[in-house]
């Protein structure tokens, strides 16, 4: 067995898995807050082109890691749809842009009904994105670090509590009864959030512990680089874990809510880059010169 | 219509990389790269076994055409595709250049075709360059010169009968009978991509 850690991939394919799924995470949040909450049309008008901001923000550089940028229009060439992740997840794309648009629209003009069901579409893509970013990795069957159930659902996690984050720095300076309570229910999910993460990446490491050679090395590779203990174990899942759990028993505490959420969000990144880094492939014995 | 596929014999390899030489004069594949250059096709120098019982191995590698190849897979646009023969081809028109599939194949089998590299081959090759765009490129098994009934390249100029080819279908062919009697055997068959690329070893 030849291990040989992969090149291809690197930082913009990670800041793209980073905001994609942040972006459909964000999308899917606000709506639900504006449909569930009643936190108004603005809020979610706001959130979603919000949403569909920073996933565009991702897409600019997921395009410039092609070979050559401006044959990007062929993604839309969606040919292998049936088998291919990244044909499956422009269709997600473009969908969490079309019901994400007409459901702003919906909004704005109060169509109530048409708001409703654009909405839950635009809610359903959203989710869709922050899946698909897991489930590109997990399609590669030479790196078996990546080819894992848990990785989507990984990624899915991450990708919500990034975006609980995003939306508590939003929601922290608003003072209106809805905002209170919206960004608390925030904060109570984005709990619960860390700590299913932190549950899943033991059960992966644990997996990793007792996996194959190249799983092992990847796993070894991570529990050894300080930026994945330290900077996203440590500041990005546990610091803001606790900082939560406490902001969420004292009264004003936003300003504490929403620094716990910086350090989520700056280890939402870590966790991609830092996965996509980890990316070991298994080549059969004599294949890697 | 043919199932194709190669055995490679690294008992009788000598390790000339006559094959990888073919090929990219054939292929025009970027032998000018820095890093020891992209090739469709390698010889791999091993070292086995502890002092006193050790030998040197050279190991030829190649695209797998697999049955069921996980860069077909994974690619968006449907420009990689199974030909009517079991070849796994690229249309370039339709490369995106993701490079989903160089990271989707278990077999390192696959590599860019960047921009460079199009000069260098406009640069070396003149008017007979083949590659007008950039593009993930990989083995074809010389699917023109099949077609003009010619073998692969790299099987073509093998010196030591390491690179034998040939219809999986045809029971009588060399490649079939070393198959089918089990002296040839696939290289990595627990990913599931069955290839038809086959070892004796």
């Amino acid at each position: 067995m030849d291990l040989v850690q992969q090149h291809t991939w690197g930082w913009f394919i990670a800041i793209y898995l980073y905001f994609g799924g942040l972006g459909g995470a964000t999308i899917a949040l606000g709506i639900l807050g504006e449909l569930r909450f009643n936190k108004g049309k603005w809020f979610g008008i706001g959130t979603a082109l919000l949403g569909l901001a920073i996933l565009s923000f991702g897409l600019i550089w997921l395009i410039l890691d092609l070979i050559n940028p401006l044959r990007f229009l062929l993604a839309l060439w969606v040919k292998g749809i049936a088998h291919s992740w990244i044909a499956r997840g422009m269709i997600i794309i473009t969908g969490a842009y079309v019901f994400g648009v007409l459901y702003a629209l919906a909004a704005f003009f109060e169509w109530t009904t048409f708001k409703k069901w654009m909405g839950y579409a635009a809610m359903f893509c959203g989710f869709g994105v922050t899946t698909y970013t897991g489930l590109l990795l997990n399609a590669n069957v030479g790196i078996p670090f990546w080819h894992t159930p848990a990785l989507p659902v990984l990624f899915t996690v991450s990708a919500f509590s990034t975006g609980c984050a995003l939306l508590m720095w939003v929601l922290a300076g608003k003072n209106d009864h809805e905002s209170e309570h919206f960004f608390h229910a925030v904060e109570g999910f984005d709990i619960f959030l860390i700590s299913l993460e932190l549950l899943i990446l033991f059960a992966y490491f644990d997996f990793a512990r007792l996996g194959n050679a190249a799983v092992m090395k990847s796993s070894h590779m991570l529990l050894t680089n300080p930026l994945f203990t330290i900077g996203f174990v440590v500041l990005g899942l546990i610091a803001p874990l606790i900082l939560e759990a406490y902001a969420s028993m004292k009264e004003n505490s936003k300003g504490l809510a929403a620094f716990a959420s910086a350090l989520v969000l700056i280890g939402g990144f870590l966790l991609r880059y830092l996965i996509v880094w980890a990316g070991v492939f298994q080549y059969p014995h004599g294949l890697a010169g | 219509m043919a199932r194709y596929g190669m055995v490679m014999n690294v008992k009788t390899c000598l390790g000339c990389k006559a094959c990888m030489a073919a090929c990219s004069q054939w292929n025009q594949t970027p032998f000018w790269a820095e890093d020891g250059g992209k090739w469709r096709t390698r010889v791999t120098e091993l070292q086995e076994g502890k002092f006193p019982e050790v030998k040197r191995e050279f190991f030829p590698t190649i695209c797998m055409h697999c049955v069921n190849p996980p860069c077909h897979s994974v690619c968006p646009t449907g420009a990689t595709y199974i030909n009517k023969d079991g070849i796994v081809l690229i249309d370039y028109d339709l490369c995106l250049g993701c490079g989903y599939c160089i990271e989707a194949c278990p077999y390192d089998a696959r590599y860019e075709y960047e921009k460079d590299d199009l000069e260098k081959d406009e640069f070396y090759f003149g008017e007979d360059a083949r590659h007008h765009q950039v593009h993930v490129d990989k083995c074809t098994f010389c699917v023109d010169r099949l077609a003009e009934g010619e073998e692969p390249s790299c099987a073509a100029t093998c010196v030591g009968h390491a690179r034998i080819f040939g219809d999986l279908d045809d029971p009588k062919s060399e490649v079939a009978q070393l198959v089918n009697s089990g002296k040839a055997k696939p290289l990595g068959e627990y990913m599931g991509a069955q290839p038809k690329v086959y070892y004796i070893k």
